[in-house]
């Protein structure tokens, strides 16, 4: 094997189900603390909390979004990664974001944490035959034949682009002795709307300005992959002219997701 | 419904249904039998055809000799046979237990009568066996009908007190027991009937086990109880029959008189360890059910990070001017432990069984007749008991967001002696902190070893520190294997050893950080007009109070902390050398102490010490010789 690991294709697998990544980020973070004496010597680095690990990766969307990656659902279970050899057991989803453009593949960010132990010693290029092998996907997004629909906002023009993104934060959980935790909850749900548009209407008011919009997300064929809804408000309104260029406005939309309560 | 849901604030908690399915941490009111419970001699039905009752409320329930020993069990059945032991032989006579509510019968104890004959009758029993001396071939005789060993018509125990093990045994035919037979209370119910056919069939707290044709024996007029050679007994709550075959209703009112009676643990909460499915053998009394459902937290729930402890010794000190004083140590329990248990992000089902769990701990068994209820069996966090008794006293709940709780119970312990020498709460338990021997399989600082002497000085616990403490270049002690994987501290590096790798003192090094408070203790004259004149109050009057803190300490060096604030039981003098600038050594004592774990090894020790102006050994003996001069 050569000192360096060169990858032609990322192999991504949520499950046993493929992704097409073009890029995978995996990183690891301790947080110490420094015990001093009243000596003025140095005892020892003392652990805050666990070893957290942070996961994000981008691939094209192929088909609907799998159920684990529905961020701001109920569902807080994890879900096992596999890439390039190495396998990590149970990370936790907490945001995805997608940018859609005219005539650009949509490429989908999720970012995860995960808890214990990585073997990166597994580290491993991908052979050719499972190069050679690969499946080439029947769908992928794009923004061709994708579209936002807006409803109950004011004066919104010609939407040009957009960014989405739905995230929440995940608190964990351990018992004593243990240093992976026993749950990863789910709190402060939200997802985001970025539109970019040539008019937006009225300024906003101090409730900001109510709004409802759907995506729907189709590959060039018009195959609708999936839809997402946010149904917010608008809090924010930017103007931008520049020499040569139209104006540009833009707005972000935001949406608290709420959780009504099972009686028990 | 029970009455202790009264003393609760969380609603929606239904008795037991035998016919649902329920979930982990769902919470039932265990009640053996929905409906209510008959008082045997109660007639408000109509006429019930009770013909013998027997139990142990009344002391003149039973007719005995000068010594206490039972010569007959009356019947409560007034013209009814009593159960009676002829024989002059103390050996075959139980004792009259005047502080429980049944009575033992012994190895060949015996009670016996005549006037039992009856063809149909359902009988209850509410019984205790212990274990036999031979599970395997020893059969414990319950009931027996009929005066020979054999045949006779009988009910007996035998086996293993395991499931497919213990053994129900009609006659000859065994039957294999739903609940544990040994060492708990049972409520066997007998029906026997003659027609069409004779059939005699039996429940075991109220779930039909077995059916058998019986042997003729069961109409016989002699009936008896006990006599089991080489064994330890069986307790007898009470026994009580009714002529005839009574319906499945009437007999489930009567069960539910012996449960409630005499089930104190079984009567009331029971929380799903897991998911439970449908079915009665599911229920908490059952074999089965032991697998589904408990009354113990540790079951169920384990403690998380930030749980702490505070220790507090009541002493009542003594001042004898000059700085000087002595603290009374009011009684053996001087050190008190309030637990502040932290159970953070509960889904809402598990908050709700918790604080359900905490909000019924008052209606746990009473200890004894004297005293109050039984604490919570608590297995606590490291390095402390796993089987302490707490008393949850406070709950603080806070739900952060939808389904995410956190419950904080403040507990008490209030039991631990201070004078067992192998630890309060921080125990010897051979394997975190063991008795010393010369060769061991590892040792790390700050172990912590009880060393065993028959000298007074010399006995206690020592610590590991890592150092040879008398070598003058603090030579490192052993750190590996020497023979056979094993460490052999030499005798001269041993706990009292000439170059001890061991110490009794306290050698723990402080924070960086700290603050330490002087304040001088001044005598004042306030003249009139004039001003305060000081005086300085005898001698000794800068004694120093001051807390030292320990952040983030390791696992291991906070237990052996614990360890040595815990062996001087918040009393007990000691030295400590101050931090720069001060490096003098002081004696002190530590009346009190916190310790929260934050993480694996990332624990806090704060801990109080006041300085003590005495000699912390003894300098002085009564060595006066007084003459009787006439």
């Amino acid at each position: 094997m050569s000192n360096f690991l060169s990858y032609q294709n990322i192999d991504f697998r949520f499950g046993d189900q493929n992704y097409y990544a073009s890029s995978v980020s995996l990183s690891a973070q301790a947080s110490v603390d420094a015990v001093l004496l009243n000596d003025g010597s140095l005892l020892n680095y003392a652990p805050n909390g666990a070893v957290v690990g942070g996961l994000s990766v981008d691939f094209y969307l192929t088909g609907s979004l799998p159920s684990f990656l529905q961020i701001t659902g109920l569902n807080e279970s994890p879900i096992d990664v596999s890439f390039a050899g190495v396998k990590i057991n149970q990370v936790y989803s907490k945001s995805l974001s997608f940018s859609v453009e005219p005539f650009q593949p949509i490429i989908i960010s999720a970012e995860f944490d995960w808890y214990g132990n990585v073997l990166l010693e597994d580290f491993n290029e991908q052979s050719k035959s499972t190069l050679q092998n690969k499946l080439i996907p029947d769908y992928i997004a794009n923004g061709y034949k994708s579209f936002i629909t807006t409803s109950d906002i004011e004066g919104v023009g010609f939407i040009v682009s957009f960014d989405y993104n739905m995230s929440c934060d995940r608190p964990a959980y351990f018992n004593v002795d243990e240093v992976v935790p026993f749950r990863v909850a789910k709190l402060n749900k939200t997802s985001e709307l970025s539109i970019k548009s040539n008019s937006l209407g009225k300024i906003l008011s101090i409730d900001g300005k109510s709004a409802i919009t759907n995506i729907t997300l189709k590959d060039t064929y018009g195959i609708s992959l999936d839809l997402f809804k946010v149904s917010g408000v608008l809090t924010n309104q930017n103007y931008e002219i520049s020499e040569g260029q139209y104006l540009l406005a833009s707005a972000k939309i935001t949406q608290t997701i709420p959780e009504t309560k099972t009686l028990i | 419904m029970s009455s202790i849901i009264s003393g609760l604030n969380i609603k929606n908690i239904f008795e037991y249904d035998p016919l649902l399915a329920y979930d982990k941490f769902d919470i039932i009111d265990y009640q053996l039998i929905t409906g209510i419970s008959v008082y045997p001699s109660y007639t408000g039905l109509g006429n019930t055809g009770l013909c013998s009752w027997f139990n142990n409320d009344n002391l003149e329930d039973f007719k005995t000799d000068g010594n206490f020993n039972i010569t007959g069990w009356k019947n409560k059945v007034i013209n009814s046979g009593d159960l009676l032991q002829f024989s002059e032989d103390d050996n075959v006579r139980p004792n009259v237990q005047f502080n429980e509510p049944y009575i033992t019968l012994k190895n060949l104890e015996l009670l016996s009568g005549t006037g039992f004959e009856h063809t149909k009758r359902t009988i209850f029993l509410a019984v205790n066996s212990s274990e036999p001396n031979k599970p395997k071939t020893d059969n414990q005789k319950i009931i027996k009908f009929g005066p020979l060993d054999s045949p006779n018509g009988s009910l007996q125990i035998s086996g293993k007190n395991s499931y497919f093990d213990a053994q129900l045994i009609l006659d000859s035919t065994p039957f294999n027991a739903k609940s544990p037979i040994y060492n708990a209370i049972n409520i066997f119910t007998l029906i026997q009937n003659d027609s069409p056919s004779p059939t005699l069939k039996i429940r075991q707290n109220g779930l039909q086990i077995g059916q058998i044709v019986p042997n003729a024996q069961w109409n016989s007029s002699y009936f008896e109880i006990g006599n089991n050679p080489g064994n330890n007994g069986i307790n007898y709550y009470d026994l009580f029959y009714f002529s005839g075959v009574l319906s499945e209703t009437e007999i489930d009112y009567y069960e539910k008189y012996l449960f409630e009676k005499y089930f104190s643990y079984f009567d009331g909460l029971f929380f799903a360890k897991q998911d439970v499915p449908a079915g009665e053998q599911y229920s908490p009394i059952f074999f089965e059910g032991e697998d589904y459902w408990t009354k113990n937290i540790n079951d169920i729930f384990k403690f998380n990070y930030g749980s702490s402890v505070n220790f507090a010794a009541k002493l009542s000190p003594l001042n004898m001017g000059d700085g000087y004083k002595t603290n009374i140590v009011n009684g053996i329990n001087t050190l008190t432990a309030t637990f502040n248990l932290v159970y953070d992000g509960l889904t809402d089902k598990q908050a709700k069984c918790l604080i359900a769990f905490f909000e019924n701990t008052p209606e746990a068994p009473d200890k004894s007749l004297y005293e109050g209820f039984q604490g919570v069996s608590t297995n606590l966090f490291a390095p402390y008991k796993t089987n302490a008794e707490l008393y949850f006293k406070s709950i603080n709940h806070n739900s952060s967001y939808n389904n995410i709780n956190k419950i904080t119970i403040e507990a008490e312990s209030l039991y631990d002696s201070a004078i067992d020498h192998k630890g309060m709460f921080v125990v010897l338990d051979e394997k975190n902190i063991k008795t010393y021997e010369s060769v061991v399989s590892s040792i790390l600082t700050n172990d912590v070893f009880y060393f065993e002497s028959d000298n007074f000085f010399n006995r206690g616990y020592y610590f590991y520190t890592g150092l040879n403490l008398n070598a003058s270049n603090g030579s490192s002690g052993p750190s590996g294997p020497s023979t056979n994987n094993k460490i052999t501290i030499l005798p001269e590096n041993s706990p009292t050893g000439v170059n001890s790798f061991f110490t009794k003192n306290f050698y723990f090094k402080g924070d960086l950080e700290y603050d330490i408070n002087e304040n001088i203790r001044l005598f004042s004259t306030e003249m009139k007009n004039s001003t305060i004149e000081y005086s300085k109050d005898g001698i000794n009057y800068n004694n120093l109070e001051f807390k030292v803190s320990f952040k983030k300490r390791t696992n291991q060096e906070t237990k052996s902390i614990l360890k040595f604030l815990d062996d001087k039981a918040g009393f007990k003098i000691f030295y400590y050398t101050l931090p720069q600038p001060y490096n003098k050594l002081i004696s002190v004592y530590c009346p009190e102490w916190d310790h929260t774990y934050n993480f694996y090894d990332n624990n806090d020790i704060s801990v109080k010490f006041i300085e003590f102006k005495a000699p912390s050994e003894p300098v002085a003996y009564f060595n006066t010789d007084i003459q009787f001069l006439s």
